[in-house]
């Protein structure tokens, strides 16, 4: 019997919103995948783009970043900020030609508990569907097996 | 003596300038930037439609701006670089004299920054042929041949950073990628780091760009890299109609919001 792939995610997420959603969860004793690591944030607006780069580069096979809904940020407009950002973010990868799949976008409020945790067991199917990351975990070593080649066809 | 040249030989014996940034004869075909303070060096100069150099990236040096007074030669690119960069509060303390040559191949002089701005909104340019070419394809590719496409263009990447250096938005005095701690960007040029760095170098000058293309022109390795920004600079006009270098008065498209900025993708 093969061994079911477990994908590892990072959810980046605000600390009014979303971590106390996920805290709800908790408290709640609601089950939901275990496959996130949680990463907490002041606000969404702190959620730089290249943490998530970064999460890709240390071997996340997917990231949710979730925060408060609009006109909700505890800091009145991060999340507004936020939005431009990933929305431009969001295009500049796919016109590169990166998996935008592998990135989940989300509000999840204090209040929603059960949002998180349905989210979180949607986003872990949807990666255990698509498989590991490969395509972006093997950039470094194709390089390596092309000059390997040049070197045994020499 | 040239038009240009008697202009500028005026200009030096009125006071108005005590430095010009301009073109001289080409090497390898391409005219070279050239930096002249007095009046026996203005014979070199030469200002042709084919000097396609963004010159406005030295108005940013330290000792540029002790000069004060300065001139520059600008194709339209450089001049809505410039309206870019009073945009952004960035020649505040230059006193410039900015000359360009019109679509008949008449010298302008600039007198105020009203003057240029209008002249830059009348003729505002167009992405060339080249890259309108290069856009369309990259955007009829799927998805996997796109990541293809890009990822083999950043395998060649060396890391030299010339499309930072070249480019006139690009003026930290301090860049991430030599920061260490972190080390966001590994210093080697290996394909993830590169990836990253080209990621990282669209974010910070989408909404800036203002598509002068050099970033790609300048690449040793002729990566398109222009086009990354040129993509984002669309995405930002159609989604929150700001346009790059078109006003002194721009704002800066993600430092600002509006509450009804739509999106399809957040759940």
């Amino acid at each position: 019997m093969s061994e079911q792939f477990e994908p590892k995610i990072v959810a980046f997420v605000c600390n009014w919103c979303t971590y106390a959603g996920a805290d709800l969860a908790g408290t709640s004793r609601t089950k939901y995948a275990t496959n996130v690591s949680i990463i907490r944030f002041p606000c969404t607006g702190r959620i730089d783009f290249m943490l998530l780069m970064k999460a890709f580069e240390n071997g996340a096979d997917g990231i949710i970043v979730s925060g408060c809904h609009p006109n909700d940020c505890h800091y009145t407009s991060g999340n507004f900020h936020a939005r431009r950002r990933w929305i431009v973010f969001r295009s500049l990868l796919d016109f590169m030609g990166f998996d935008t799949d592998r990135i989940t976008f989300s509000w999840v409020s204090a209040a929603e508990g059960t949002k998180w945790a349905g989210l979180v067991n949607e986003v872990t199917e949807k990666i255990r569907e698509k498989g590991p990351f490969t395509e972006f975990k093997k950039l470094d070593y194709s390089i390596l097996e092309k000059i390997e080649n040049d070197v045994v066809t020499e | 003596m040239t038009s240009l040249q008697n202009k500028v030989t005026e200009l030096f014996e009125n006071g108005t300038i005590n430095l010009l940034i301009g073109f001289k004869e080409a090497i390898h075909k391409l005219p070279v930037p050239c930096f002249i303070d007095n009046v026996s060096q203005v014979e070199q100069l030469i200002f042709t439609p084919s000097c396609k150099g963004n010159l406005s990236v030295y108005l940013l040096k330290t000792e540029v701006k002790q000069a004060k007074k300065v001139g520059i030669l600008a194709n339209v690119a450089t001049l809505r670089a410039i309206v870019q960069l009073v945009s952004e509060n960035q020649l505040g303390d230059i006193e410039k004299t900015v000359i360009t040559l019109d679509a008949k191949g008449e010298l302008v002089v600039f007198a105020t920054m009203d003057e240029l701005e209008a002249y830059v909104q009348a003729n505002f340019p167009d992405l060339s042929e080249e890259d309108k070419k290069l856009l369309d394809q990259l955007n009829a590719m799927s998805r996997t041949e796109r990541w293809q496409y890009w990822t083999e263009q950043f395998t060649a990447c060396v890391k030299c950073y010339a499309c930072r250096a070249v480019c006139p938005m690009c003026y930290c005095s301090s860049c991430t990628v030599e920061g260490n701690q972190p080390q966001w960007i590994k210093v080697s040029s290996e394909t993830t780091g590169n990836l990253e760095w080209h990621t990282m170098r669209a974010m910070h000058l989408g909404g800036r760009c203002i598509n002068c293309g050099e970033c790609g022109r300048i690449c040793p390795v002729g990566i398109p890299v222009h086009m990354l920004t040129v993509k984002m600079n669309q995405d930002i006009e159609a989604e929150f109609g700001a346009k790059t270098g078109f006003s002194v008065k721009n704002g800066y498209a993600l430092n600002s919001f509006k509450p009804g900025d739509k999106e399809q993708f957040i759940k």
